[in-house]
């Protein structure tokens, strides 16, 4: 009972990760968005070039995170493909 | 068989059983964690460069409170969830990608919090950008370098990309001024992500150290007459 009471707790732990993923990918990609479109609504379109330096953070926290973004998924489905294995190999 | 029929010794050997299975089952499931529980942490890592939309947000009347509240209510919750999380009230298990010397010291994200609060509250946008994107991205860097080539490679990785972030951050002021804040942000962004401390996570250092180094290099120059100061990079809306 005790064991099947753990089970359920860490089950209900990893889905939080799964529902916590998804916001660490995606924040910093809006975020990265955000500063591009600033910089284009209220730089290129008015013509002020102080709104330059919005564009280059905004490429540096896109393509940081993209990159991190892709391994991390990458270890995920290892992962996953790891318990698939283990699990054929148990059958 | 009956509790009653049981000897001592089978239970003993029973309960040790059960406890050998339990330990194995859960070493089992730590180990399939640690794959991506090691990635996990690398996008924590670069998930914090984000929060320069920080800037965004006018520092004028109410917004500026709110601001500067938010962020202080924000690392005393962490401080008080870390309070009970030591003190054993809330289980380890809860923390996911949490490292084994952290269990019974405040975890590296608190550090990162808590670096990034001091710096917002108390330095100028312009030093603050370049030290938050270290943090977010030269460590998770320098510790895949020094996993794969070794810890010198790793060092002149991480000086190079930081003088790339102070170099981009600082691209408006003079070539001088770019020349002194890259080699000097740089140099002390590897060496406090390179030399770990027991007590003081490097996720404080690598933003604080290379923060305080160009507050006192801005207020030396300040001190002879010179502004070296750029225009600041995110203008609010």
């Amino acid at each position: 009972m005790k064991n099947q009471q753990q089970q359920a707790m860490y089950a209900l732990l990893l889905r939080l990760e799964l529902w916590f993923a998804p916001v660490l990918i995606l924040v910093p990609i809006v975020v990265s968005f955000f500063f591009i479109q600033d910089w284009y609504v209220r730089g290129v379109i008015q013509g002020i070039s102080q709104y330059d330096g919005e564009l280059i953070l905004g490429l540096v926290i896109l393509v940081g995170n993209l990159l991190c973004d892709i391994l991390f998924m990458k270890s995920l489905k290892d992962l996953k493909r790891k318990k698939l294995i283990t699990e054929k190999k148990m059958k | 068989m009956l509790f009653s029929e049981m000897t001592t010794k089978d239970a003993l050997k029973r309960t040790k059983q059960k406890i050998t299975g339990y330990q194995t089952e859960f070493l089992e499931r730590m180990n399939a964690i640690e794959v991506d529980a090691h990635w996990f942490r690398r996008v924590f890592h670069t998930f914090a460069a984000s929060f320069l939309i920080y800037y965004i947000l006018p520092d004028e009347g109410w917004l500026f409170a709110l601001k500067r509240c938010t962020i202080i209510c924000i690392l005393l919750g962490l401080i008080i969830v870390e309070y009970y999380r030591i003190r054993g009230d809330i289980k380890n298990i809860h923390f996911f990608g949490l490292r084994g010397y952290e269990k019974h010291r405040p975890a590296g994200y608190l550090f990162f919090g808590a670096g990034t609060v001091v710096l917002f509250l108390f330095f100028p946008q312009q030093i603050v950008i370049p030290c938050l994107l270290c943090a977010a991205f030269i460590d998770p860097l320098m510790g895949e370098i020094r996993f794969h080539f070794g810890k010198y490679n790793a060092i002149l990785a991480g000086f190079v990309v930081s003088l790339f972030f102070f170099s981009i951050t600082w691209y408006r002021a003079e070539w001088w001024v770019i020349a002194i804040v890259a080699a000097a942000g740089g140099t002390v962004v590897a060496f406090s992500e390179a030399k770990k401390l027991r007590y003081i996570d490097d996720d404080f250092l690598i933003q604080i150290l290379p923060a305080v180094l160009l507050l006192i290099i801005w207020q030396v120059f300040a001190g002879i007459g010179i502004d070296i100061l750029p225009e600041t990079m995110i203008l609010p809306l």
